[in-house]
């Protein structure tokens, strides 16, 4: 961070560029944002000494294709937990891959990592996650499909030896390859845009399969409060509902306050106001402790004012 | 409400502390001396931040001492609240001079008394012969004609006073001046110099003299001429005091800037004869001026009154003077008011120049209202200023003069002979001389208006009124709605003539400029008519010259510049109906029009003189005024339009479509609205739905008409597409450029409320899903429109538009809040969902809606905001802000307009959006956007009190309107405290880049330089290609030809559904925000921009501990001894290349900042 910062002093004096506002070459010429990111700067992180450390994950570069120079790191590891904890992964099979660029797929990934050994089943997430994701499928008409950033991978292989192999791969490995290219840019929107124009029929169908099932839970459940209606349980309640003979006030918040504030009203209605000598004491100094508040109150935004240099007419 | 201020911490609303404070420093008022005097507000975190007063209770309820009630009982009688009572308190001491100063001031002028009185003699010549003037000093005087009788010589004078300001104690700071006058002695002066310019003569020769033997003093430090009030007859010396070493003192370095003495010569007292001085007398011989006797033998003289206004206000300083310091004397409320009518006369720049309603003016006026006792001398500042703005708002001077003079002296002339002569009356205590003399009847009206406005202010009570009529200055850029210029000047004086103003001209000596001004403003007010609310002039300003310098020529004296404010609802006409042909009135009526005036048959029958003019457009007809000035000042004052430089509808270019050049789009929004009218009718009559529609609600800025491009039927070529069969629809083809951008219109439709609903929030969305289908097949079987549903939304094409509807069910935010405690209690907690919802459903629809209806009142608005709008985008901060928020700020300028009036043009509007957002205090004040005033004055209050109760849980920007007044919806998710305070920055130098162009004379120059965004901040820069930017003929520098986007020119038939929403920049964008958010910030102009800048976070570049959290897009590095993160820098910037493929013509790396 200090390095950082020497290093913006030094560039200002080298090229000069922080200028004055002004105006050059007809477009706005203004002060760089600069100052704005003391914000960022400010916050020290904590360091916190992590668990991670004592188990390196290996590396491995990864590349969208051969025409990249630079690339991305894989960094795998087994996928352990300690003792207690529960996890959804099999233990000894799965690799827990962490920094997955956001231009590769579950597909991409697992055919890159196959090499070591037959692969079962790859998952992205957001951020690392124990339990696996429900296995019944979010419908795709309600759930928008999310844009990737970069993910976190569990690759269950089937085999406990895919896992050891994966950690010594070198790669560098390519996503996209003349067999098996990656649609990225142009091509990936045009053909999610495809994808975004959807069957009505499909939806109309399961939107009725889930209206179906839904009906046939309330209807359930209503069967079973009506059983239960006026039948007290093993301690003798009986628990009273909005659908008995006699409805209730419904449990809700607002309705006990609306109780709260109808009692308050009439107790102040009850209440008689400047009757007694110390009731227009009193009001007559509720009256002057208003006026020394706002008083106060003004004084401080004129200090307020004042520093701000506000009084200058022109 | 002011710059806001340095040092200040906001909350965001996510809770996280965010330090606004070293953002501020040295970005906004780097150049002012006022930072680095300003006090250290830095330190403890509140501080700069308005907070709640805690007092203790002995403190609240402690007896009152006698003073204290005394002060309240006064606050409450006297001044409007205790706040307006400390700040006007303030604000004196601001500009009162300091008794230091005085002393210093009395010093010097005792210095210039003693200098003036040594200063030689000379021996008598012949006014003609001015050989014995010395060769560095010129005659502050234009002698034209230079042939006159007379004789001078100099002496001292033979009294020195000050008159003036400076001993009533009411002049202001900063620019003191102090007047002194030099009675001339008498043996200089002779009978019949009142004639022909000869006093005049002799009083610039003393000056001359003087001036020569004053230059050579040390004690000044510069010595100038000047005009007195900038009438050219009567200059006047300036001196200054030398601000160098040379004085022994050091203390005195300053005072180069501490005063400017003003030396008026003026006659011995009674030397003329008042008689010979009336409003109604020649002392201006034709023969001598023109050197002919007036055309007629015999004809009488035309009379002189501004000469010998001008000759008597010489001789009644004296008079004057002793009138005030009797009234204002010892009455330290009249002074107050006196100082703050000066502040409030200078902030709306009326006091300067020829005509000014100078201060002088308003104390005789505070004096007026004293002798007729409508002021009281125990008043108080406020109430003298309130007194005379509603005495001021109420008379017209123009029409019933006021005179100081008691007396009823039967030789007196009467007013009405005044009002012949003059257009305002005002007579001192003499009777004869009209101390209004020189100001024009439109500078009046301005007056008028200016009071009227001010008044308005001071009784609606709840703005903050002290802020807006003292200290918001009103330059006439900013003020009016269009503005002129003409210039050059000298085009005047062929004007003249042509009016034939010769009495006019041998009446000011030959002073074109002011002699014009009545005509040509009483000829263009004539002309505008019903356009107009107001005409406003410049006055020609004051100029200085040095004394070895011929006096500066009335062409010189810079342009003159009026200023329209228009009547919106006269501005929709195009035609100017006259009298009936066979009438009398109708040669009046030709003879004004000239050539445009026609014949014309009317559908009642009747055949009238009319003039029409051509505008088909909303936008030009706000340009009518720039027809009919033209036309007019060519026909009668000879003015071609090569001298007038109309400043108005200039930044329309900025707002105009591709194919369509004179419009600036409020048609196209109407059609669209249109458009949507019609469906909501279709909607409203549709059978077969299981419940009934309750509403129809728009929810799109093209139907609150603030969309900056509106939309236009579109007519998709077939062939440019990929067919998608099943559902009907269009899609893009990889290897055709980018095809038209569609935004579909969000109409939000309410179903009634029925037990049939689930109360479950999955399957209301099922439910939903089910309608919108079902709405699409009935659209389609009903009424043969093209749909598409999806689980949320249903696309229905009508007329070339797209309308997506989206069901809404009015419970359902409420079941999102529902939580269930453990004891059973169901309560309602706000959930992101339900805000979402909410906002989505049932604010923006109510927004849209309230902002339609303002459109309908305010003819400019659509135009404001979308300038306002475009500008935000193009300085690619729009995705900071929201729409509605940006909306919300350009409502609020018509909503509450103070000190100004609700714009009635684009251009005046965008400059004030620019004024608010550059110097609004947006961490102690909330933006209340009144709509449909349906805020009372003590909800106002409130909402102000909770405001600061609440302050840090709230965003830094906070917009509270009728309908929100706790929470600031629109601007919960941004502008972030950097994109808020960038902006205001941006705007600060934007306002002054502009007014300038536009006051400049010679032309505005390229008017698109403010809204060209500086790049040179960006540490990367992404280049784009056009082919696949769909807007990309909508950027600021539109380019000359773009690629061929799908659409067809004449209309075909419609059947299938055009690509909605398909905008690769934006995909792009949102892909880059997802995967490197954390590290950079993206900026995009969504109008065709072709450049997206990014900024790294300095923060992502601290290396950071290896954390699972903290791996994305970053790599290892060994640094000492332990692994740490930092960004993968080089790779980054491929993916920036790789998920833009296609798109992203270039990834230009601007800086090595990013190296750790």
């Amino acid at each position: 961070m200090v390095a950082r910062r020497g290093r913006r002093s030094a560039r200002g004096s080298d090229e000069g560029i922080p200028s004055p506002p002004g105006y050059s070459a007809g477009s706005l010429h203004l002060p760089e944002f600069g100052a704005c990111w003391a914000l960022f700067l400010g916050v020290p992180q904590a360091a916190l000494p992590s668990p991670l450390h004592r188990c390196p994950h290996s590396a491995i570069p990864v590349k969208f294709s051969g025409k990249q120079q630079a690339s991305h790191y894989l960094y795998v590891r087994e996928h352990r937990v300690r003792e207690g904890t529960k996890s959804s992964w099999p233990q000894k099979r799965t690799l827990f891959v962490l920094n997955v660029p956001p231009y590769c797929t579950e597909e991409c990934l697992s055919r890159l990592l196959s090499p070591c050994g037959p692969v079962c089943s790859v998952e992205l997430q957001e951020k690392p996650d124990l339990a696996e994701s429900p296995k019944e499928p979010q419908s795709k008409f309600f759930q928008p499909k999310p844009v990737p950033g970069f993910q976190v991978a569990y690759v269950v292989f089937q085999k406990p030896g895919g896992v050891s192999a994966a950690l010594a791969l070198k790669g560098p490995l390519l996503v996209s390859t003349e067999s098996h290219p990656v649609k990225s840019g142009v091509h990936k929107w045009i053909s999610d845009y495809r994808d975004s124009v959807l069957d009505p029929e499909a939806l109309r169908a399961e939107v009725d399969t889930f209206m179906e099932a839904y009906d046939k839970k309330v209807a359930e459940e209503e069967a079973k409060a009506q059983e239960e209606e006026g039948v007290p349980d093993e301690e003798g309640w009986v628990k009273v509902t909005r659908r008995g003979r006699r409805p209730v006030l419904p449990r809700t918040e607002a309705a006990s306050l609306r109780v709260l504030e109808r009692e308050r009203r009439k107790r102040a209605r009850k209440e008689l106001l400047n009757f007694y000598a110390w009731q227009h004491r009193e009001t007559k100094m509720e009256h002057l402790a208003q006026l020394r508040k706002k008083f106060e109150e003004d004084k401080q935004r004129i200090e307020l004012m004042r520093a701000q240099r506000k009084f200058r007419p022109y | 409400m002011g710059p806001a201020p340095a040092g200040a911490q906001v909350r965001g609303a996510a809770g996280e502390p965010e330090v606004m404070e070293p953002a501020l420093e040295g970005t906004g008022k780097k150049g002012k001396k006022g930072s680095s005097k300003k006090r250290t507000v830095a330190g403890s975190p509140g501080e700069g931040l308005l907070q709640p007063v805690k007092l203790s209770r002995a403190e609240l309820y402690k007896e009152p001492t006698n003073e204290e009630l005394n002060r309240l009982r006064e606050t409450e009688s006297l001044f409007h609240s205790s706040l307006l009572r400390l700040q006007v308190e303030e604000l004196l001491k601001e500009v009162r001079l300091s008794e230091k100063k005085k002393e210093r001031i009395d010093a010097f002028l005792r210095e210039v008394n003693q200098r003036i009185m040594r200063i030689p003699s000379t021996p008598e010549t012949e006014l003609t012969d001015q050989a014995w003037l010395p060769a560095g000093v010129q005659v502050p005087l234009h002698q034209v004609p230079y042939a006159v009788k007379g004789c001078f010589r100099f002496l001292p004078p033979a009294q020195v006073t000050v008159v003036g300001s400076y001993l009533l104690g009411t002049c202001i700071r900063p620019d003191v001046n102090v007047d002194v006058a030099l009675t001339m002695p008498r043996e200089i002066l002779q009978d019949k110099d009142g004639l022909n310019q000869r006093y005049f003569r002799k009083r610039a020769l003393y000056l001359a003299h003087l001036a020569h033997h004053l230059a050579q003093d040390p004690l000044f430090g510069s010595v100038h001429f000047s005009y007195t009030n900038g009438c050219h007859l009567k200059p006047s010396l300036l001196l200054r005091p030398h601000g160098g070493r040379h004085t022994q003192d050091r203390g005195h370095r300053k005072d180069e800037r501490l005063v400017t003495v003003r030396l008026h010569p003026c006659p011995p007292p009674d030397f003329f004869r008042p008689c010979r001085l009336l409003p109604s007398k020649n002392n201006v011989r034709s023969a001598w001026y023109r050197g002919q006797s007036p055309p007629g033998n015999g004809s009488p003289e035309p009379p002189t009154p501004h000469y010998n206004t001008w000759v008597l206000q010489d001789t009644a300083l004296e008079s004057h003077m002793q009138l005030l310091s009797t009234v204002l004397g010892s009455a330290l409320g009249l002074k107050d008011g006196v100082a703050l009518l000066k502040i409030w006369l200078r902030q709306r720049e009326l006091d300067k120049g020829l005509g000014g309603f100078s201060g002088f003016l308003v104390s005789m006026l505070v004096a007026f209202l004293v002798s007729t006792r409508k002021i009281h001398t125990t008043m108080s500042g406020y109430q003298v200023l309130r007194s005379v703005l509603q005495f001021l708002a109420t008379t017209d001077l123009t029409v019933n003069g006021i005179s100081l003079c008691l007396s009823s002296d039967p030789s007196l002339p009467a007013l009405a002979d005044f009002h012949q002569a003059f257009p305002v009356v005002f007579l001192d205590s003499s009777g004869r001389l009209n101390l209004c003399a020189d100001v024009t009847a439109s500078t009046y009206h301005q007056v008028q208006h200016e009071a009227r406005l001010s008044m308005v202010l001071l009784d609606s009570k709840a703005d903050d009124g002290f802020q807006l009529l003292l200290m918001t200055p009103k330059p006439m850029i900013r003020a009016f709605d269009h503005v002129l210029h003409l210039h050059p000047l000298s085009r005047l004086q062929a004007a003249c003539h042509r009016l034939k103003l010769w009495p006019e001209l041998q009446d000011h000596g030959g002073d074109y400029v002011s002699a014009a001004l009545g005509p040509l403003t009483t000829l263009l007010e004539q002309g505008l008519g019903s356009r107009l609310h107001l005409l406003a002039h410049s006055r020609p300003p004051v100029s200085e010259w040095d004394i070895s310098q011929d006096p500066p020529k009335h062409r010189d004296s810079g342009t003159l510049t009026l200023g329209l404010l228009l009547r919106p609802e006269g501005l929709t006409s195009v035609l100017e109906l006259g009298p009936e042909a066979d009438q009398p009135e109708a040669a009046d009526f030709r003879q004004f029009w000239g050539s445009r005036s026609e014949l014309r048959r009317f559908q009642d029958g009747a055949i009238r003189e009319a003039v029409v003019w051509e505008a088909a457009s909303m936008a030009q007809k706000r340009l009518i005024p720039h027809q009919v000035v033209t036309h007019l000042l060519a026909l009668h004052a000879d003015i071609q339009d090569t001298c007038v430089h109309y400043m108005g509808g200039l930044l329309d270019v900025l707002m105009q479509g591709l194919k369509e050049t004179s419009s600036t789009g409020e048609e196209a929004l109407a059609a669209a609205v249109r458009c949507y009218d019609d469906l909501s009718r279709l909607l409203w009559g549709l059978e077969g739905l299981p419940l009934t529609v309750s509403a129809v609600q728009g929810a799109h800025p093209v139907l609150r008409y603030t969309e900056v491009f509106p939309p236009a039927p579109i007519q998709p070529a077939y062939s440019f597409f990929e067919h998608l069969r099943e559902q009907a629809s269009l899609l893009p083809r990889p290897d055709k450029p980018c095809p038209a951008y569609v935004e579909p219109m969000t109409v939000i439709c309410h179903l009634e409320g029925s037990g049939q609903w689930p109360q479950d929030a999955e399957a209301i969305r099922r439910v939903r899903a089910a309608f919108q289908l079902r709405l699409a097949e009935l659209l389609t079987q009903q009424h043969g429109l093209r749909c598409r549903a999806t689980a949320t939304h249903t696309d229905v094409l009508k007329d070339g538009f797209v309308f997506r509807i989206c069901v809404a069910y009015q419970r359902e935010p409420q079941i999102l809040k529902e939580m269930r405690s453990p004891e059973g209690m169901i309560s309602l907690r706000d959930t992101p969902a339900s805000l979402c919802l909410e906002r989505a459903t049932r604010q923006l629809p109510l927004l849209t809606s309230a902002l339609h209806g303002l459109q309908q009142q305010h003819p400019a608005f659509s135009g404001v905001a979308r300038l306002a709008k475009r500008w935000v985008r193009a300085q690619l901060l729009g995705e900071g802000f929201t729409d509605e928020s940006l909306d919300l700020v350009a409502a609020a300028l018509f909503l509450h307009p103070e000190p100004f009036t609700p714009p009635s043009s684009p251009e005046v509007g965008f400059l004030r959006f620019l004024f608010l957002v550059s110097t609004f205090d947006w961490k102690n004040n909330p933006l209340i956007v009144n709509l449909n005033n349906e805020l009372t004055v003590e909800e106002q209050v409130e909402i102000r009190s909770g405001f600061l109760a609440t302050r840090l849980q709230l965003p830094v920007m906070v917009i509270y309107t009728p309908q929100d007044r706790k929470s600031s919806v629109w601007t919960q998710d941004g502008p972030s405290p950097q994109i808020l305070q960038r902006l205001v920055v941006l705007a600060a130098e934007a306002l002054p880049v502009l007014e300038k162009q536009l006051m400049d004379p010679r032309g505005p120059g390229d008017i698109r330089t403010v809204f060209r965004p500086p790049l040179d901040i960006y540490d990367v820069l992404i280049r784009l290609s056009p082919r696949h930017i769909p807007r990309h003929r909508q950027a600021v520098d539109s380019p000359a030809a773009s690629f061929c986007r799908g659409l067809l020119s004449e209309p075909g038939s419609l059947s299938l559904m055009p690509v909605l929403g398909y905008d690769p920049p934006q995909l792009y964008l949102a892909q880059l925000r997802e995967a490197f958010g954390h590290l950079a910030l993206f900026f995009y102009d969504q109008h065709g921009g072709k450049v997206i800048g990014v900024l790294w976070k300095p923060a992502s570049f601290q290396p950071q501990p290896f954390k699972a959290s903290n791996t994305k897009g970053r790599m290892v590095v060994s640094q000492g001894e332990e692994l740490v993160l930092v960004p993968n820098v080089e790779a980054i910037l491929e993916d920036f290349a790789i998920l833009g493929e296609g798109l992203v013509q270039a990834v230009e790396a601007r800086s090595e900042r990013w190296t750790v």
